[in-house]
């Protein structure tokens, strides 16, 4: 059961959080598509070819996640240019609402008014988490309304596959999931609930460095497990993309464990005020 | 209506309340005083369920301090000793919230108790002065009218005038049966309001007394200046304690009657006389050497 009282405050405390993250991500989206026309226009692909050829910004480009080939591709397209907006950004907008949502009651010290109210523990929990959830599923809806929108005003005579567009957006939202319960676990184990953001960001951005490593040398492949960005399957134009269970598994099991942690922390944790 | 039993807080190793009995009655008032640091403001959070005992166990209406946490909060007001709320909320916003988590309608009593302490309810939090910030405390903790009110220190910041508002309203809550654990560090308050009073020192509760006993018990700080050098028992009166000297000066407290006092004293050589209100840490110290005796 959700404290529909809770619910509700927690919705409208975040809720120009949420818009605002949720205009730059989708801009940022529309922006980036809005270059597939141009450079699918005669030249700069060939331009874009000579460039590829040099080794080191070969690496560069594949580091992130980008290929000439899967470029010339309007979904390919997508999800080289998406990584950046999508999982980078998603990822920080949800490790952070996730890493204060619970935490900042005792930051500032509002937790001494919430928790003498007649709420347990788990109804505190469950409702903030589901204010979290509430917002991470707005955010990926709107994603998932854009991206599709974009891909198909920008597509010109191109094609793709609408079902590999949705598998990829799966996994970016499992993703973002993932680093939210990080998150939330990470803000429960501070004492006195200090913020967490610079370590949140440091997460996100390392996960996604030790990704881009790992894609540019093979013998850092292996590495590249240490970080959730390795668990998104971003090769959306092999014929045979689709969600794979393992990669699914992982994302859903890292959440899941992590979210029931914190809460045996939390029911536990002395609250200091 | 509150009964702990060998309730026991240790913060790490640090010591936070040590093997506490504390029983109070429905509908009294029960003063809870000491300095700073003795274990008031824990023992206050064991028994709302903000930080957990680590050994012994305390009932509130007959429930489980632990187990039944929000069945005890459902009849609880809790009035913090530091204000913290949302800041971009405003008043009645607050209010509101606060209330919806009670199944009791509080729109009128906020409107009525909003006016009784001249607050306006259309302020943000962030405006408000610490001495307002009060104000919205104590509606908090009013407006679903509890029969437990549980106040930690409610009165620091708050100027005369609303103090006495607050004491008409908490004694005419009292006289409606609701029960009152009031803590705080000085004495002056507890004398106005109390029934009983418990001190706690260093984590322990050293005495509980009732108001009238502790009445008669006045002690006052008297500080004697004689003309020649003082000896220790220059004055033969019962009720001293702990006499000290100082060059010409004697200083003691005492508990007797003052006109045994004055009779002894007639016929000394006395170039000055001091009788003042002993403070809090006296008493303790007082309270405390006769535990130890």
């Amino acid at each position: 059961m959700i404290t529909t009282n809770l619910y509700s405050k927690e919705l409208k405390r975040y809720r120009n959080s949420f818009i605002g993250w949720s205009i730059s991500i989708n801009v940022l989206i529309l922006m980036g598509m809005a270059f597939y026309p141009v450079l699918m226009q005669g030249d700069m692909l060939k331009q874009m070819t000579v460039f590829f050829e040099n080794p080191f910004m070969k690496n560069i480009m594949t580091a992130f996640g980008a290929s000439l080939d899967d470029m010339t591709n309007v979904l390919g397209f997508y999800s080289s240019r998406s990584t950046m907006f999508i999982t980078l950004l998603g990822s920080f907008f949800s490790i952070l609402l996730a890493g204060k949502i619970l935490a900042r009651e005792e930051r500032e010290k509002t937790a001494e008014f919430l928790l003498t109210k007649p709420v347990t523990r788990l109804e505190v929990f469950r409702s903030k988490l589901a204010a979290y959830f509430t917002y991470l599923l707005f955010l990926n809806v709107v994603i998932l309304i854009i991206g599709f929108l974009s891909l198909e005003i920008f597509k010109g005579d191109t094609d793709y596959r609408l079902m590999a567009f949705i598998i990829h957006w799966i996994y970016c939202f499992l993703l973002m999931m993932a680093f939210g319960a990080i998150g939330l676990f990470l803000s429960l184990l501070i004492k006195r609930g200090r913020p967490i953001t610079g370590v949140s960001i440091g997460i996100v951005l390392g996960g996604y460095f030790i990704d881009g490593l790992s894609k540019v040398s093979p013998s850092a492949d292996k590495i590249g497990y240490l970080s959730p960005f390795k668990f998104v399957d971003s090769g959306v134009l092999r014929p045979d993309y689709a969600l794979a269970g393992w990669r699914v598994m992982y994302f859903l099991g890292i959440s899941l464990v992590l979210i029931v942690l914190t809460f045996v922390f939390y029911k536990k944790k002395d609250i200091l005020v | 209506m509150i009964d702990t039993q060998g309730l026991t807080k240790y913060y790490g190793k640090s010591r936070g309340i040590i093997d506490l009995d504390l029983k109070i009655e429905q509908g009294e008032i029960f003063g809870f005083i000491g300095p700073n640091g003795a274990g008031k403001s824990t023992t206050i959070r064991t028994l709302l369920g903000l930080i957990f005992p680590s050994s012994g166990s305390g009932r509130i209406f007959g429930l489980d301090i632990v187990k039944d946490t929000k069945e005890i909060k459902k009849k609880i007001g809790f009035m913090p000793s530091e204000v913290n709320y949302y800041e971009k909320m405003d008043v009645h916003e607050l209010l509101r919230y606060s209330a919806n988590f009670y199944e009791t309608n509080c729109e009128s009593r906020i409107v009525e108790l909003a006016d009784t302490f001249d607050l306006d309810l259309d302020r943000k939090i962030i405006d408000l002065s610490r001495g307002n910030q009060k104000k919205v405390s104590i509606l908090q903790c009013l407006i679903h009218q509890p029969p437990l009110l549980i106040l930690d220190e409610p009165t620091s910041s708050l100027d005369p005038l609303m103090q006495a508002k607050f004491f008409d309203i908490l004694r005419e809550e009292n006289s409606k049966g609701t029960t009152i654990f009031f803590s705080s560090h000085t004495l002056s308050e507890v004398q106005k309001m109390f029934r009983r009073v418990g001190i706690i020192k260093e984590g322990k509760i050293i005495a509980v007394e009732d108001i009238d006993n502790l009445r008669k018990k006045q002690l006052r700080k008297i500080q004697l200046e004689f003309t020649q050098p003082a000896k220790i028992d220059e004055i033969d009166c019962p009720g001293i304690i702990d006499p000290q000297t100082d060059k010409n000066n004697l200083f003691f407290l005492f508990s007797g009657t003052m006109n045994d006092f004055l009779h002894a004293l007639a016929g000394k050589d006395i170039e000055d006389l001091i009788i003042e209100e002993p403070t809090l840490e006296e008493i303790f110290m007082h309270y405390y050497s006769e535990e130890k005796g």
